[in-house]
C-alpha cells in the first residue's frame, strides 16, 4: 500500500514561489490501477514525481509498506527505485545514442532479461536496431513503454503513455499494458488527458490547482477496446 | 546570440594552456632580445660559446613549449566547438530553420577567443613576475656581462593580440564547417555516429553497452586521455633525468609544463564526458542504477587508454633520452650513460594510480549528487 499524507510541493523561491501540490492525501492499494485526470498545469506530473521519489517534497509523508520515502537519502532512494518502480514519462527520455534494443535493455537488466518479447509486444520488432532519432514520436513512446515494462516493477508510473499514439496503436498498447498489469498484479498509476481511459481503471482522481478535487471508484471496468477514444 | 560570454570563459583549459605557453615564450624571447643587445660586450672564448648556446636554446625552448601547447589548445578549441554544437544542436537547428545562415551563427563562436585573450594576458603578466629570477639564474656564473631587463611592447601584439585574433578566426572557420549539415539533423539531434548492430541477442549487459557506446561517441576524449597520461608519465620521469643531463631550470620547466598539460587535459576529458552524458546518467539513476554503476558506464572506458598513455610516455622519454645521450652528446665528455630509472618509474606510476583512481572515485561520488528532475527537464 502507498500512503500519501498531506504532501505539499513548492516550485521556485521568494516572490515567484508556486504551490504545485497543496496538502494532498490518499491511499493507493497494492495492485490497483489508478487514473489521474486534470487540466494542464494542475499538478499531475508533479504528483507522480513526488510519490515516486523523483522529486523531494516540502511537507508531508509518502509511505510504501511502512518505508518512508521522505526520510530516505539519495542512495536509499536509488535502491528503492531499483527494486520497486518504473516510469513512462511524458517526454520519453530515451538515451539518444543507443538503439531501441539497448534502450529497452536499460530496464530489462534490472528485471526480466528476456527483453525481446516486450519489444515485440509494442510492435517494434522490425525497428529494434533503429536509434530514437530515427523513430516517430509514437514509436519512441512505445520504446519507453517496453523499457518500463521489462523492468517488472511493483509500481508503474505512466505520464500520458498514449498521448502521442493514434487510436489504433493507442488501444493496442493500452490493452497490452492493462492485461500485463492484471496478470502481474503490479500497482499502476497513470496520468492522462483522455477521460475515456478512466473507464478501464479501478479508481480515478481529478486534480485542480494542486489539489485532489474528486475521487471515485469504477465499478464497471471496461477493456481498452470497449471505451471511446 | 547563442554563444554567450559566459560560455567563452568556460574554456578554462585553453586559458591555462595559453597562459603557460605565453609565459614561457615571453620569458625566453625577452631574454633572447635583451641578450642580443649585449652581444658586442661578450668576450671571445667560453663566454661566446655560452652566448651562442643561450640564443639557440631560447629559440628551441620557445618553439617546443609554444608549439606543443599551441597545437593542444587548437585541438581543444575544436573539441569544445564540436561539443558545444552537439549539445546545443536543437537551438542551432531552430535558428537555422528560421533562416539564419551558418556564418551568422558561427560569428558568435568568435567569443571563444576570449579564453585565449585571458590566458595570454595572464601568462604575459606572470612572465614578468618570474623574469628577474630567470635572468639571474641564467647568468649565475657571471660569464656574461650584466643583462638588463627590458619590456618589449611589441611582444603584446605578437603574444596576445595575434593569438586572440587567429583563434577567433579559427573558431569561426571550424564552426562554419561543423554547422554545414542538414537542419533537420540538427533539430532531431541526429549524429553521424551509429553503433554497429550485431545480429541475434548479444549477451553484454546494459552497463557495458553504455560503456562501449560512450567510448565510440567521443573519440577525441580518448586522445585527450592518452595525451594526459602521456604528458604525466613522460614529463615527470624526464624532468628527473634532466637534472643530470641538462640544467635544473630545464628540468623544472619540463615538470611544470608536463603537469599543467596533464591536468588540464585530464580535467577537460572528464568534465566533458560527464556533461555530455548528464541526461543519460540522470535517466539511469531514475531507473535505480547506483552512482557507481553510472560511473562504470561513462568513465571506465577511459581507464585502458589512460594506462596505455602512461606506458607510451614512459617508453618515449626513455627513448628520447637514450638517443640524446648516445647520439647528441656522443663526443661530449663527462656525460654519464643513461639507464632506465626504475625508482623514478615506480614513484611516477604510484602517483599516477593514486591520482587517476582518486579522481574517478570523486567523480563517482559526484554522480550521486546529480539533481535528477532538473537535469531531465533541461
Ligand atoms: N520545475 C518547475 N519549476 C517551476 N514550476 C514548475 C516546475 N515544474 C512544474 N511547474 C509548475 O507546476 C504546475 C504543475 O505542473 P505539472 O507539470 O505537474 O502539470 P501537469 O498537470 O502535469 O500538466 P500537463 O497536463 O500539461 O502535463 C504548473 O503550473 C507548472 O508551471
Ligand atoms: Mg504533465
Amino acid at each position: 500500500m502507498i500512503e500519501i499524507k498531506n504532501i505539499t510541493k513548492y516550485y521556485g523561491k521568494g516572490e515567484s514561489r508556486f504551490k504545485a501540490l497543496d496538502d494532498v492525501s490518499m491511499n493507493i492499494k497494492d495492485g490497483e490501477f489508478l487514473v489521474i485526470l486534470g487540466a494542464s498545469g494542475s499538478g499531475k506530473s508533479t504528483f507522480l514525481n513526488v510519490i515516486s521519489g523523483l522529486e523531494t517534497l516540502d511537507d508531508g509523508e509518502v509511505i510504501y509498506n511502512e518505508e518512508h520515502l521522505e526520510k530516505m537519502n539519495e542512495k536509499e532512494l536509488t535502491k528503492f527505485r531499483r527494486d520497486n518502480v518504473a516510469f513512462i514519462f511524458q517526454q520519453y527520455y530515451l538515451l539518444p545514442h543507443l538503439n531501441v534494443e539497448k534502450n529497452v535493455k536499460m530496464g530489462a537488466d534490472l528485471g526480466d532479461k528476456d527483453y525481446l518479447k516486450y519489444i515485440e509486444a509494442v510492435g517494434l520488432h522490425d525497428k529494434r536496431k533503429k536509434h530514437p532519432s530515427e523513430l516517430s514520436g509514437g514509436e519512441q513512446q512505445r520504446v519507453a513503454i517496453a523499457r518500463a515494462l521489462s523492468k517488472k516493477p511493483r509500481v508503474l508510473f505512466l505520464d500520458e503513455p498514449t498521448g502521442a499514439l493514434d487510436e489504433k496503436t493507442g488501444r493496442s498498447v493500452l490493452d497490452y499494458i492493462i492485461k500485463l498489469q492484471e496478470k502481474e498484479k503490479f500497482t499502476m498509476i497513470m496520468v492522462t488527458h483522455n477521460a475515456n481511459i478512466a473507464e478501464t481503471a479501478d479508481r480515478t482522481i481529478k486534480m485542480n490547482s494542486g489539489k485532489i478535487v474528486d475521487i471515485y471508484d469504477n465499478l464497471n471496468k471496461k477493456s481498452a477496446y470497449e471505451i471511446g477514444w | 546570440m547563442i554563444v554567450s560570454l559566459k560560455d567563452g570563459f568556460k574554456l578554462i583549459g585553453i586559458s591555462i594552456m595559453a597562459c603557460c605557453a605565453v609565459c614561457v615564450c615571453n620569458m625566453f624571447l625577452n631574454f633572447q632580445i635583451d641578450l642580443r643587445s649585449v652581444a658586442n660586450q661578450v668576450e671571445a672564448g667560453p663566454a661566446q660559446a655560452l652566448y651562442d648556446a643561450f640564443v639557440s636554446t631560447s629559440i628551441v625552448c620557445c618553439a617546443c613549449c609554444g608549439g606543443c601547447m599551441l597545437i593542444t589548445s587548437v585541438v581543444m578549441l575544436f573539441f569544445y566547438i564540436k561539443h558545444y554544437i552537439d549539445s546545443h544542436s536543437r537551438e542551432i537547428g531552430i535558428l537555422k530553420a528560421h533562416g539564419y545562415s551558418n556564418f551568422r551563427i558561427s560569428r558568435g563562436f568568435a567569443i571563444f577567443a576570449i579564453s585565449i585573450l585571458v590566458g595570454c594576458l595572464a601568462g604575459y603578466l606572470l612572465s614578468f613576475a618570474i623574469m628577474p629570477l630567470f635572468y639571474e639564474k641564467q647568468n649565475d656564473n657571471n660569464l656574461l656581462p650584466h643583462i638588463p631587463m627590458n619590456i618589449h611592447w611589441y611582444m603584446i601584439v605578437l603574444l596576445i593580440i595575434v593569438p586572440t585574433v587567429v583563434f577567433a578566426f579559427i573558431a569561426i572557420g571550424y564552426s562554419v564547417i561543423k554547422l554545414n549539415q542538414p537542419t533537420i539533423n540538427l533539430l532531431k539531434g541526429i549524429t553521424k555516429q551509429k553503433d554497429k548492430y550485431t545480429d541475434g541477442k548479444d549477451k553484454k549487459n546494459f552497463v557495458s553497452e553504455m560503456r562501449s557506446s560512450v567510448l565510440k561517441s567521443r573519440k577525441t576524449l580518448v586522445f585527450f586521455m592518452i595525451l594526459s597520461s602521456f604528458c604525466f608519465s613522460s614529463m615527470i620521469q624526464m624532468s628527473a633525468s634532466m637534472d643530470e643531463l641538462a640544467s635544473d631550470m630545464m628540468g623544472i620547466m619540463i615538470l611544470i609544463i608536463g603537469i599543467v598539460l596533464a591536468f588540464t587535459t585530464f580535467y577537460i576529458a572528464l568534465t566533458t564526458v560527464i556533461h555530455a552524458n548528464q541526461k543519460n546518467i540522470a535517466m539511469m539513476r531514475v531507473f535505480g542504477y547506483s552512482a557507481m554503476e553510472c560511473k562504470r558506464s561513462v568513465l571506465d572506458c577511459y581507464r585502458i587508454p589512460a594506462y596505455i598513455g602512461f606506458a607510451i610516455g614512459t617508453a618515449y622519454q626513455f627513448g628520447l633520452l637514450k638517443v640524446m645521450v648516445t647520439v647528441v652528446f656522443a663526443d661530449v665528455e663527462g656525460v654519464p650513460d643513461y639507464h632506465f630509472d626504475w625508482p623514478m618509474f615506480f614513484i611516477t606510476l604510484v602517483a599516477f594510480i593514486v591520482i587517476y583512481e582518486g579522481a574517478m572515485f570523486i567523480y563517482g561520488y559526484l554522480m550521486k549528487k546529480i539533481p535528477l528532475k532538473q537535469i531531465m527537464d533541461e
